[in-house]
């Protein structure tokens, strides 16, 4: 089991939740965004997300080519009962699952921004939806403090 | 009472697994985030006896005898929610209620939704309560399942199973629950955790007989007024679409496995004699736990026990943590010695790992009972 989320260089500590400020944000549905070197991006579940979601027992992909649009589903995953969509922060053509977390749905709670990846894209309006995320050390910080205030006084987290 | 907002009631009896499960899906397209005006409903059904149906990320032929299924004439399907196996028919009834998703985490909407249910068996006389891993118990007992699916449409599918009656005996033949095939008291240990309309009640009751009360209990709880009604004919078309494209598709019933199961067992010593735990996990994710041994009733720090241990990791810090809260530090509740207990877990568990990679098909949990034992049956 990796453990990238220690230590991590470019790590926040915000309201006692890990954020990456290395990647990009989806305001509404708490998942993170990295442009990698090859021109995918990767995407996964940020901290908070992992945490309301609980234990995944399972999780599954659209086939690889499949074209997705900014909010459309790639997959889905199941936690305690519930089986939701997979959203991804931009469009793109599905070029990846994350085989890893198929065999170990575990992996993204333990390691969300690392080990626990979920999905790779090819994006396909990248330069007009990036500004639609959350990227600036001061708009992490704020976003996600509120949310975590919002949920702690509705006792969605623990205190 | 002209201003409550109306919900369609839908009544069907005697549906196959997969029409059920294709006409549930089909009637999100009401009400997604695009339907003008929303149709939200509730359907209150029962499938043909008998019908298997499993969680979104189980495997059907760990999960279900599939020979025996076929014998019996056992339907066999896959829901689109999560959870466990179970097998319906007449003497359950299936709920599906369908509403545009409100703004909140799928956990707290789950137990809203489940309120109704809650209310029916109330007004049946059962005092239930949710509890354990999202389901609906009296005095610990599961009575309901519960299950909740949305499909980023901005549609949401409750779905409860209820059980007014239950055949424990034909139950254990169509699933896979090996500990309760191979146990000494297999079919009394699911009767352990397991109650029933008829049972609570000491009146006989049918899926479709518990349908008004039931009605009655989302009506007061979503303070809304039930319009019986029927499928438009797009829906009716899409259900077609949906049986052929997915609910019937091989290749939606029999994936191929991602992650591999297992199932474990070991001993250890209570002061009311041996217990064993069997342990079937997949990954190294714990699906189910149960324990067994020569009492007339599990011990209840076992049965929390049991509850708590489900969808843990398999590693010693999530054990002991969950063995330390169930048993809350006394010890009175039949055994005295936690880390025994903790040891023969993990013990069990890496044993369900270590065969998991020989046998990547092996039951994970029936909806109502836990599992499953591979080696060492008594």
């Amino acid at each position: 089991m990796t453990s990238e989320n220690t230590l991590h260089n470019d790590e926040l500590l915000v309201a006692g939740f890990p954020v990456r400020s290395d990647r990009y944000y989806d305001r509404d549905n708490h998942v993170w965004l990295l442009p990698m070197p090859d021109g995918r991006v990767r995407i996964g579940l940020d901290a908070l997300n992992v945490e309301t979601t609980g234990t995944l027992a399972g999780l599954g992909f659209l086939p690889v080519g499949s074209v997705l649009r900014r909010g459309g589903t790639y997959g889905s995953l199941e936690a305690a009962k519930y089986v939701g969509p997979l959203l991804t922060p931009i469009s793109g053509i599905f070029a990846a699952g994350n085989e890893a977390v198929l065999a170990e749905p575990g992996l993204v709670t333990a390691d969300p921004y690392g080990a626990g990846w979920l999905a790779e894209l090819e994006p396909t309006d990248f330069d007009a939806e990036l500004p639609l995320l959350l990227h600036t050390e001061a708009e992490l910080r704020s976003w996600f403090s509120a949310t975590v205030t919002d949920y702690r006084s509705r006792g969605l987290i623990a205190e | 009472m002209a201003d409550t907002v109306a919900f369609r009631l839908l009544v069907d009896d005697d549906v196959d697994a997969a029409a059920g499960l294709a006409v549930d899906e089909a009637l999100m397209a009401g009400c997604a985030r695009d339907a003008d005006p929303p149709r939200p409903t509730l359907r209150l059904y029962t499938y043909r006896s008998h019908s298997a149906l499993v969680g979104r990320y189980q495997s059907l032929a760990g999960e279900l005898d599939l020979d025996r299924c076929r014998e019996t004439g056992t339907g066999v399907g896959r829901r689109p929610t999560g959870g466990g196996a179970i097998v319906m028919g007449r003497d359950q009834l299936g709920v599906a209620l369908i509403v545009p998703a409100p703004p909140r985490p799928p956990r707290q909407l789950l137990r809203e939704l489940s309120a109704g249910v809650l209310a029916g068996l109330a007004g049946l006389g059962v005092p239930a309560e949710f509890g354990g891993k999202n389901d609906l118990l009296v005095n610990g007992r599961k009575i309901a399942g519960l299950g909740m699916y949305t499909d980023g449409s901005g549609a949401v599918l409750f779905h409860a199973s209820v059980l007014a009656d239950l055949d424990i005996d034909f139950m254990l033949q169509v699933l896979n629950i090996p500990a309760a095939k191979l146990a000494r008291h297999g079919a009394s240990a699911v009767a352990q955790r397991v109650t029933t309309v008829t049972r609570e009640t000491g009146q006989r009751h049918s899926g479709a007989g518990i349908r008004s009360a039931i009605a009655d209990g989302f009506t007061e709880t979503l303070g809304v007024r039930l319009e019986r009604g029927e499928l438009t004919s797009a829906e009716t078309a899409e259900a077609e679409r949906l049986i052929h494209t997915r609910y019937a598709d091989p290749e939606w019933l029999y994936p191929k496995a991602a992650a591999p199961d297992g199932t474990g067992t070991a001993r250890f010593r209570s002061p009311d004699g041996p217990v064993r735990v069997f342990v079937a996990a997949q990954g190294s994710l714990i699906k189910s736990v149960l324990f067994t041994g020569d009492f007339t009733a599990p011990p209840d720090a076992l049965t929390r026990l049991e509850s708590t241990l489900r969808w843990q990791r398999l590693d010693p810090a999530a054990v002991e943590r969950a063995v330390r809260e169930s048993t809350g530090g006394t010890g009175t509740d039949g055994w005295h010695s936690p880390a025994e207990v903790v040891t023969a877990v993990l013990t069990a568990g890496a044993r369900a790992l270590e065969h998991a990679t020989a046998h990547p098909h092996r039951a994970t949990g029936s909806c109502y009972f836990p599992d499953t034992p591979s080696r060492d049956a008594e």
